[in-house]
């Protein structure tokens, strides 16, 4: 389409002005989710924002749900390169977003990654801009970003309190039971994340008194899930954590890390991954190896989330699935 | 003669890089990067060198301590650490010598040659 083309790309990086604005528009995505007896969906936030107003889109109806909640990820700040140089910008971008929401959501889960040298400056602007989030409260688990060279001591400290090993913990709300998991910490051969015996004995005895009929909704940074082992984009030992997940009847598994939306269901378990805040990374296999996306101009239509917010969201098993717009009148069935 | 070589290297290297104004690091077993690098400059150097120029994680280079389970990361005990140390030396070289940037260290933002010049994401190069 001529409004994709590249008209000015002065500094040769596949990027001009307009496409670098759709950029941060994709980046700055959040996914609001929603419990209605004890199903969970999804919609894209990009989807119910009015681009010109910056408002909800006129005539939007929420469905009715017993409580909503917000799940953003990789932030990375403190990035400053050529995939987005401007990563509070696109954060703050997410945070308007999810201030747009008719109803505050009852809190906001970071998936990880808040940093990206793990800095005290750059943890402090985080703090800052999310200071300004309308939610109760704001939980987090760590990226391995956020604990560089083994060192997850400020992470703890800041935003650990009250959890247990590493950061891992539960807490209960509305009916859904919630389990933080922490697999950044010992990573394994490859890159996959690693939960270790004592965070995986811990969870079977954090799950044990609930009865099956408990909605559970487990997040963690890296993909609990195999979706590029050959990435690390995969935790090692996830398998045994899943085991105990089988009874019940409807689990949810939040994820970050490999920054693009991916769902899949397998029996109970919905698996999903969240876009970054920051930058966006390759698809599975189609570079060499994972990191912020480079972007030659004669790719540039090809690539996640710049051609079109819309349909990169339609893209998505997340907006396919879960009924992306709804219209005056409309609830979702 | 190489010996010497790779030692005027290092000790360019030491000179060149300008630790910011931190606390001295507890990092141990440095020997191509500065002693006294500060936490930030280092993870840098991790993270945007080697992690996204190579594409490999901790693991490719620093061992696990079998206790803890955790990367040893003063542990020599794997061979690509070694590598990496001399593929540190031989960037900072080049860009000295080619480039004269006499104070080119890995992770400067004035160097021309980088890791990923000839990495290009993966962690060997591919052949020219």
């Amino acid at each position: 389409m001529k409004e994709d083309l590249i008209v000015s790309d002065k500094n040769d990086d596949g990027i001009d002005r307009a496409g670098f604005i759709k950029c941060m528009a994709w980046a700055g995505t959040g996914i609001l989710w929603m419990m209605n007896g004890g199903i969970m969906k999804s919609f894209g936030m990009s989807q119910m924002i009015d681009k010109a107003t910056g408002g909800l889109k006129k005539g939007l109806i929420i469905p009715p749900s017993d409580f909503s909640f917000v799940q953003i990820s990789d932030s990375h700040i403190g990035f400053n390169k050529a995939a987005n140089p401007d990563v509070l910008g696109t954060l703050q971008a997410a945070v308007s977003k999810i201030n747009s929401m008719p109803e505050a959501p009852s809190f906001v889960l970071h998936t990880g990654d808040l940093s990206h040298l793990a800095q005290a400056d750059e943890f402090d602007t985080l703090d800052q801009v999310l200071k300004s989030v309308k939610t109760e409260r704001i939980l987090y688990v760590p990226g391995e970003h956020d604990v560089l060279n083994g060192d997850n001591k400020q992470y703890l400290a800041r935003y650990g309190k009250g959890t247990l090993g590493d950061g891992w913990y539960s807490f209960d709300s509305h009916g859904v039971h919630f389990v933080a998991l922490v697999n950044v910490v010992n990573t394994s051969e490859g890159g996959l994340g690693v939960l270790g015996n004592d965070q995986l004995e811990w969870l079977e005895k954090d799950l044990k008194p609930l009865s099956s009929s408990t909605p559970v909704v487990v997040f963690a940074h890296i993909p609990l899930w195999a979706v590029y082992p050959q990435w690390g984009w995969g935790t090692r030992d996830s398998a045994q954590a899943l085991s105990y997940l089988k009874r019940f009847g409807s689990v949810t598994v939040l994820n970050g890390h490999i920054h693009q939306t991916m769902q899949k269901v397998e029996g109970n378990i919905t698996f999903h991954t969240a876009t970054s805040t920051a930058f966006p990374q390759p698809q599975p296999g189609a570079a060499p190896a994972p990191g912020p996306m480079k972007v030659p101009a004669d790719q540039l239509r090809g690539l996640l989330g710049l051609t079109s917010v819309h349909y990169q969201e339609h893209n998505h098993t997340l907006a396919i699935t879960d009924t992306p717009l709804m219209k005056a009148g409309e609830t979702i069935p | 003669m190489v010996i010497s070589a790779l030692s005027l290297v290092v000790i360019a290297s030491v000179a060149a890089i300008r630790p910011e104004k931190n606390p001295a690091s507890s990092f141990r077993n440095l020997k191509v990067l500065p002693g006294n690098i500060s936490q930030k400059q280092l993870s840098a150097i991790m993270v945007d060198q080697f992690q996204d120029e190579l594409g490999v994680s901790c693991n490719f280079c620093h061992s696990e301590n079998r206790e803890t389970h955790k990367p040893d990361y003063a542990s020599d005990a794997k061979p690509e650490k070694q590598i990496a140390r001399l593929m540190m030396q031989m960037t900072n070289r080049i860009n000295k010598k080619y480039f004269n940037l006499g104070h080119a260290m890995i992770g400067d933002s004035a160097s021309i040659v980088t890791c990923g010049t000839c990495h290009q994401g993966k962690p060997r190069p591919v052949n020219f």
